[in-house]
């Protein structure tokens, strides 16, 4: 169980040009729990995600994970419970690593890292094994630089990295908002696939609002800092798109271009 | 022209540990670490200071790098303590540590004279003999550093190391601590010249204040150097020693190159800045041409194969 209990991220606090990215949160998400989250830029979603993670200490409040005060833990002590997959498809891999230190890298997670040697015929095997399931043939270039992977690779590449060391929460920032539309279909696919395999609780940030609805078992809906909206899977399945849109422009926010672009193609 | 890639040989084989350690901090943590200039010296001093209390000369070459590596043990500290960038750090570092260098030294040079080094008992060997001597051994060392920090790259926290310099966000939310590193990085790249700067000194047989200046310069010459012949990349562990091996001892040659046809001593600093430029420009247009004759055989290969591209 993850447990965020009032928390403030506050950036600059007392001068001039201080930002408010999060203010009172409360949420707790259930061991295994799928929740999505949406809001409009600045809303807070991508804080939530960096507070969760460790790469944003907040200003006031705790967080607990599985019963243990993580607060004061900085984001690469909690990488061994707590997965990410970024928005941008270049910042989950390391570009200049080929394909099997990016995973070796990732297989040292939340373990103390020695004088093993990484990449070892064992593991590799266990590599191969994880990336064949992609079906994108990654388990032949091995060796390959990342930085030659397409963009859909790399991030699906991230997922499986994320993956390897079983962690209890994943967290997913807008990770197909930068992808075309038909490999955003197959990194969602291998998301549900994922999400379902591991069983662990997912955040995941979305623009999209279909995305918002469809996947996973709770809503959240973000307004300047705060959850100003809590949707649990069966009021969930009742939303439409527009509703959804009217509830965060009801909150006083102007919708993005990008979401009501989504709203444009599906009325 | 023997003679000319012995002179390369003895006196390029000892910066290789230095420039290795360089190319540790310059490419693999895309960092810049100024504290070498000192720590050199300071690896140096602590070594010719262990041979005249009449230490064995391979007790001294790891005093030598261990006192350097206490060098970048500090930079480290200051960095992160302060919360200043590496590169003004080690400028503060290379500064100070000349006067305790001075200090360690007491005078400005200390003569090795009769005391033992390594390389005194080819003493009695003809020059060239002496040379071959000296450069088999110091080829040795340097064979077992190279093997050594190749292996290292390998390991869990080698690929750590590398992870860090490329793309730090993705390190740490991967569990990687880079401040941990930060600290590892300096300690092993000083510790390096202090190693390099040992063999210098028992080879020449005299340690001075004034050893260190220049290296950090001469070190980004000798690598980039190195990755206009090797082309190494972030996995590619063999040639990141390879090019750190032909890079120093093609900057050496350069220079030694130099000093054969009759240049005076005091341009050698000239040589080494040129060396670098040179290096850089050819990097930026022979690079590109080097691309471009890549592509036009590719494809003079693809033409003459069509068959095949198009199974491919």
């Amino acid at each position: 169980m993850l447990r965020l209990d009032d928390i403030d991220l506050i950036y600059n606090p007392g001068r001039v040009d201080e930002v408010v990215a999060l203010r009172n949160l409360s949420v707790t998400f259930e061991r295994g729990q799928f929740v999505t989250v949406v809001g409009t830029n600045g809303a807070g979603k991508s804080s939530l995600i960096q507070t969760i993670s460790g790469a944003a200490r907040p200003t006031r409040g705790r967080i607990h994970l599985d019963g243990r005060d993580v607060t004061r833990l900085p984001d690469h002590r909690r990488a061994g419970w707590i997965a990410r997959v970024f928005d941008d498809p270049r910042a989950g891999t390391a570009p200049e690593l080929s394909i099997e230190d990016n995973l070796a890298l990732a297989m040292a997670r939340g373990r103390a890292r020695g004088l093993r040697f990484a990449v070892t015929t064992r593991r590799r095997a266990v590599m191969r094994e994880h990336v064949a399931g992609l079906g994108l043939g990654l388990e032949n270039r091995l060796a390959d630089r990342v930085g030659l992977l397409s963009a859909g690779q790399r991030q699906s590449l991230t997922m499986v990295m994320a993956a390897l060391s079983a962690p209890s929460v994943l967290l997913l920032d807008e990770h197909l908002a930068a992808l075309d539309p038909g490999t955003t279909a197959t990194v969602l696919a291998l998301t549900t696939e994922l999400v379902r395999e591991l069983g662990a609780t997912t955040v995941m940030v979305t623009h999209n609002m279909d995305h918002a609805l469809a996947l996973g078992d709770r809503l959240l809906v973000m307004s300047r800092g705060r959850v100003i909206a809590d949707y649990d899977g069966t009021e969930k399945s009742e939303m439409t798109v527009g509703g959804l849109i009217d509830r965060i422009t009801g909150a006083g926010d102007a919708v993005s271009d990008r979401s009501a672009l989504v709203e444009k193609v599906t009325s | 022209m023997t003679q000319v890639l012995l002179d390369m040989l003895v006196t390029g084989l000892p910066l290789v540990p230095v420039f290795l350690g360089i190319y540790t901090v310059f490419r693999l943590r895309a960092d810049f670490d100024l504290t070498v200039e000192g720590s050199f010296v300071s690896g140096g001093a602590v070594c010719a200071l262990a041979l005249v209390h009449g230490w064995p000369s391979w007790l001294a070459l790891l005093a030598g790098t261990g006192g350097a590596a206490a060098a970048g043990a500090v930079t480290a500290l200051i960095h992160l303590l302060l919360r200043v960038p590496v590169l003004l750090a080690g400028l503060v570092m290379s500064i100070g540590l000349f006067s305790v260098n001075l200090h360690v030294l007491d005078t400005p040079t200390v003569s090795l004279g009769t005391v033992g080094t390594m390389f005194s008992g080819f003493g009695s060997l003809s020059g060239r003999q002496a040379d071959l001597a000296t450069s088999g051994v110091m080829a040795g060392v340097v064979a077992v550093v190279l093997a050594a920090f190749g292996l290292f790259l390998r390991t869990e926290l080698g690929l750590a190391l590398r992870a860090t310099g490329v793309n730090a966000r993705m390190a740490r939310s991967q569990g990687v601590n880079d401040r941990r590193l930060t600290v590892l990085a300096l300690v092993l790249a000083n510790g390096l010249a202090g190693l390099g700067a040992s063999l210098t000194v028992q080879y020449q047989g005299y340690a001075d204040v004034n050893m260190g200046a220049g290296t950090f310069v001469a070190g980004v010459g000798a690598v980039l150097l190195g990755e206009l012949f090797v082309r190494p990349s972030g996995s590619k562990l063999l040639r990141i020693v390879g090019c750190v091996l032909v890079g120093t001892l093609a900057y050496r040659l350069v220079l030694v190159g130099a000093l054969r046809v009759g240049l005076p001593a005091g341009d050698l600093r000239g040589v080494t800045a040129l060396t670098l430029l040179v290096a850089i420009a050819a990097e930026r247009y022979l690079g590109a041409l080097g691309g471009l004759a890549r592509t036009l055989t590719r494809n003079a290969r693809s033409a003459t194969a069509p068959a095949r591209q198009e199974a491919a």
